[in-house]
Order: C-alpha cells, then sequence, then structure tokens
C-alpha cells in the first residue's frame, strides 16, 4: 500500500469560493475560520502610519519642478508633432530629388544618356545634344574614317582606319594591318569610322583568311560586330597578316552600333605609334592558306 | 481610495495644484509602499521616490480613472522593482563572506512575528511568507484595490491564473494564520 503523504493544507478550515470572495471584499461576516485572515487582511488596508508619509516633501519638490514645464505634446491631442514629422519626412524627399537631378543633369552634360533623354536634356538644360545614328555603307563599300568611301580592294595607305581592335579581337577574325593603318579622325562624324582598310589580296568577300603577317600594308578589318553587339574601338590596331578581308565589314554587318555614335577614335590618338611604323607583326596570328 | 473626487483631483493636479497632487500622493503612498516591502524589501522607499518621480513627469498626459491610475502607479512601481533586481543581480555590493554572522538576516516565522507585534508589518510579514505570485495579487487585490482585470493586466497573466492564485494565497493565509492562533 502506497505511503501518500498527507498535505497540511487539507487539515485547514473548509473555504469555499464565496467565503475568499467575503474575504477579499473586507465583510465583517467571513466564516469563522477565516476570521485571523480577515484581521490580517484589514491590517493590510490600515491607515498609513507616519512613516509611510515621510516622503511627501521630496514628492512634492518634484512636482513643483515639473509644474512650471510645459506639458507633453501628446500625438492624439496636437498635430505639432504631426508637422514636425511631415516637414522632416518633405525636408528628406527634396534632398534625394535634388541628388537624383543632380547626377541626371551631370551625365546629361557628360553626354552619356539614352540618345532621346539627351536629347530632352538638350532641349530642356541646354546639354549636349545626341548625336545622329551612323548610316551603313552598302554592302563591299569600306569607308575611311573622313567620309570618303576607300577605293574597293586597294591597300589604301591613305585610309584612316578605324581602331577595330576589339571588334577584331572579340570576334576572333581578322586582324588589323599593321602598317598601314592611320589613327583615326576620333571626329565623330556619322558614317565614319565603319571602314576597315582591306588589304586588296583577293580573299573573297567575307572570308578573310589570316595572313602570314608579312607587313604588307594591308589592313583587314576583321569582322564586323554585328550591329548593336560591337564593342567601341580602341584604336589600338592590333597588327595583322596584311590579308584581311575588305569586304569583311560591308558583309557582316556595321561594327558600330547606334550607342557607339560620337567619338568611334576614343583612343585614336594613342595609336599611331604602331600604325605609323609598318613593321609586320610579330604575333600576328600566321595562318597558313 | 478617493472614489468621486478622483476626477476633480486629478484635473487639478494635472493643472498644477499642489494640494490635489498632495491629496493624491497622500492617498496612493502607503499602499504602494507596502506592496514595494514584499517584492522589493529593504528598497521599497526608494523605488516609491522614483516611481513618484516617474508619474509627475507624465501626470498631465495621464487619462483614466482611479481604478487605472492606480494601476499605472502600481504598474511603474513593479517595473522600477525588477529594474533594480537585475540592477543589484548584475552588481552585487558586497559578498557574502564579508559580511558578519551577526549581520546575517534572522530566519523568524512569520507567524510569531504576527503574534509579537500585531500590526501592519506583521500583516505584510505574513503575506510575504506566501509564494511570490500569491503574495502580489493579494496585496494588488487588497493593498492597491486593483479588480482582477487589472491585475492580471499588471502581471501579465490571464484573469483565471490571477483569481487562482489570490484563492490559493487566500487559503494559505487562512491556513498559516489558523495554525498559529493569530489575533491581529
Amino acid at each position: 500500500m502506497p505511503n501518500i503523504p498527507h498535505s497540511p493544507l487539507q487539515d485547514g478550515p473548509a473555504v469555499t469560493d464565496a467565503d475568499l470572495a467575503a474575504l477579499l471584499a473586507g465583510k465583517e461576516d467571513v466564516a469563522p475560520g477565516l476570521r485571523p485572515a480577515a484581521d490580517v487582511l484589514a491590517a493590510l488596508s490600515a491607515e498609513p502610519g507616519p512613516g509611510e508619509l515621510a516622503g511627501e516633501a521630496r514628492a512634492l519638490a518634484e512636482f513643483r519642478r515639473r509644474a512650471g514645464a510645459p506639458a507633453p505634446r501628446h500625438r492624439a491631442h496636437g498635430t505639432a508633432g504631426l508637422s514636425s514629422r511631415l516637414s522632416a519626412k518633405v525636408a528628406a524627399s527634396a534632398a534625394a530629388g535634388a541628388v537624383v537631378l543632380g547626377g541626371a543633369a551631370t551625365a546629361a552634360y557628360a553626354g552619356v544618356l539614352p540618345a532621346p533623354i539627351q536629347r530632352f536634356a538638350h532641349d530642356a538644360i541646354g546639354a549636349p545634344n545626341a548625336p545622329s545614328a551612323p548610316h551603313s555603307p552598302a554592302p563591299g563599300k569600306t569607308v575611311a574614317p573622313s567620309g570618303q568611301l576607300a577605293p574597293h580592294g586597294q591597300p589604301a595607305a591613305s585610309a584612316k582606319p578605324h581602331s577595330p581592335g576589339r571588334h577584331s579581337s572579340r570576334h576572333g577574325q581578322g586582324q588589323q594591318g599593321t602598317g598601314q593603318g592611320q589613327p583615326g579622325t576620333g571626329q565623330g562624324q556619322p558614317g565614319t569610322g565603319q571602314g576597315q582598310q582591306g588589304n586588296g589580296q583577293g580573299s573573297p568577300p567575307g572570308q578573310g583568311q589570316p595572313g602570314d603577317g608579312q607587313g604588307q600594308g594591308q589592313q583587314g578589318n576583321g569582322q564586323g560586330s554585328p550591329p548593336g553587339r560591337g564593342q567601341p574601338g580602341d584604336g589600338q590596331g592590333r597588327p595583322g597578316n596584311g590579308q584581311g578581308n575588305p569586304h569583311a565589314e560591308g558583309e557582316h554587318g556595321n561594327p558600330h552600333p547606334r550607342w557607339q555614335q560620337g567619338n568611334p577614335h576614343p583612343h585614336a590618338e594613342q595609336v599611331p605609334y604602331r600604325a605609323r611604323h609598318a613593321r609586320p607583326a610579330r604575333h600576328a596570328p600566321a595562318m597558313d592558306t | 481610495m478617493i472614489s468621486e473626487d478622483f476626477a476633480s483631483l486629478l484635473a487639478a493636479a494635472q493643472s498644477g495644484s499642489e494640494p490635489a497632487f498632495s491629496r493624491l500622493w497622500r492617498d496612493a503612498n502607503p499602499p504602494l509602499l507596502r506592496y514595494l516591502r514584499v517584492i522589493a524589501p529593504g528598497a521599497e522607499e526608494d523605488i516609491a521616490a522614483e516611481t513618484w518621480v516617474q508619474v509627475v513627469r507624465g501626470l498631465r498626459s495621464f487619462r483614466g480613472d482611479e481604478q487605472a491610475w492606480r494601476a499605472w502607479l502600481f504598474t511603474t512601481a513593479r517595473r522600477r522593482a525588477i529594474d533594480l533586481a537585475r540592477h543589484r543581480s548584475r552588481r552585487p555590493e558586497s559578498p557574502l563572506d564579508d559580511v558578519a554572522v551577526a549581520q546575517l538576516p534572522r530566519t523568524v516565522d512569520s507567524a510569531e512575528v504576527a503574534l509579537e507585534h500585531l500590526s501592519t508589518a506583521a500583516a505584510i510579514a505574513l503575506v510575504s511568507a506566501l509564494p511570490r505570485l500569491q503574495a502580489e495579487v493579494i496585496l494588488l487585490r487588497v493593498v492597491a484595490g486593483l479588480d482582477t482585470e487589472s491585475v492580471a493586466r499588471l502581471l501579465h497573466k490571464s484573469p483565471g491564473a490571477v483569481r487562482v492564485a489570490t484563492h490559493r494565497g487566500l487559503r494559505r493565509l487562512a491556513q498559516r494564520t489558523a495554525d498559529a492562533g493569530v489575533t491581529l
């Protein structure tokens, strides 16, 4: 038989909830067994002793100090706080707008915005106008940067090569001739800078083959990047084999996509060393034809 | 409790009337101290003073009846007491090894104290011997005069839990006083 411990609370007076409610309410007619507890609760609510009122002077001093202070602003009782928060938001928005507009104006004057926006900026705030779209030469025609048609298939030493280093290298075809090329004019004229000097070596159009790099003063134009995919030329024509396909540009599209307008030879002025010295390309890919 | 005059007294105190505030203080400070003697023994006066400072700061923005007023007051005091307990637990003032044996608190029977003194302090000592929650709900119901719902909000308990704790505390208090033959 288990030995269950007997709770001492069970020996106490039988207390009902009604008795406890009467006890809490401070009623006099509580159960006889709850009389001591009622006396304890009554003592808890007794009149205050002198020690319990000793701190009045300190509290009153604090009250006096605070009585002259302005009432704290409450959110529900005034609009001052609301208006101040709104002012802060408006100020923050204005600052953000000023930063955005300033950046846009800077970009507009730098001429780096998209053409429609650039034109709008030109009309609105006098920013540089967006350049017009270049025209594409007819297939098979090479156009010198100056805008003059170069003789087809002729190693025109006077022709100014567009700096197609990236065009060519990007697509892995066609190398710039080393000695014939002249730096681009960098004039950014529409329709210029599209032509590559062909070497006139008889390569069939669109099939320029890398040559032997004999320095024949030919300038392959490489395979022009398709419209819209070209990269800005860096004006550093790479030595090629001199047997590039002079018609490749016309065959393969315009290496100067629309967004390249402006100065098609941004670094043309840095090129001339190689362009002036018609030396055979040492590192030109030599491919037996 | 002030009852009928509370609204006018509060309005006057909020307008800067010092006598009105004094009346409010004299009505509420004694039960506040008794409550704090149970939940923060030894620091009741400091906590009460800090509580009144905070109450004075927010007096003008207070809205509510006397029940809400007391609930605000005791809630503020309870938070102060909790903050003080946390502060003391982080920074104990003196280790027990440094305290002389004669200065250690003597464990006494609460009923014995009540029989000897038969006073409010004895009653507080009896209630303090109850479990913490039971003692607190009895004090808030009896001393602070709060109803069950207000006590539940103050203690972050459900009203049912407050009722249960109140009844258990009263039963235990009745048991102890009956056993000891306490007559106040």
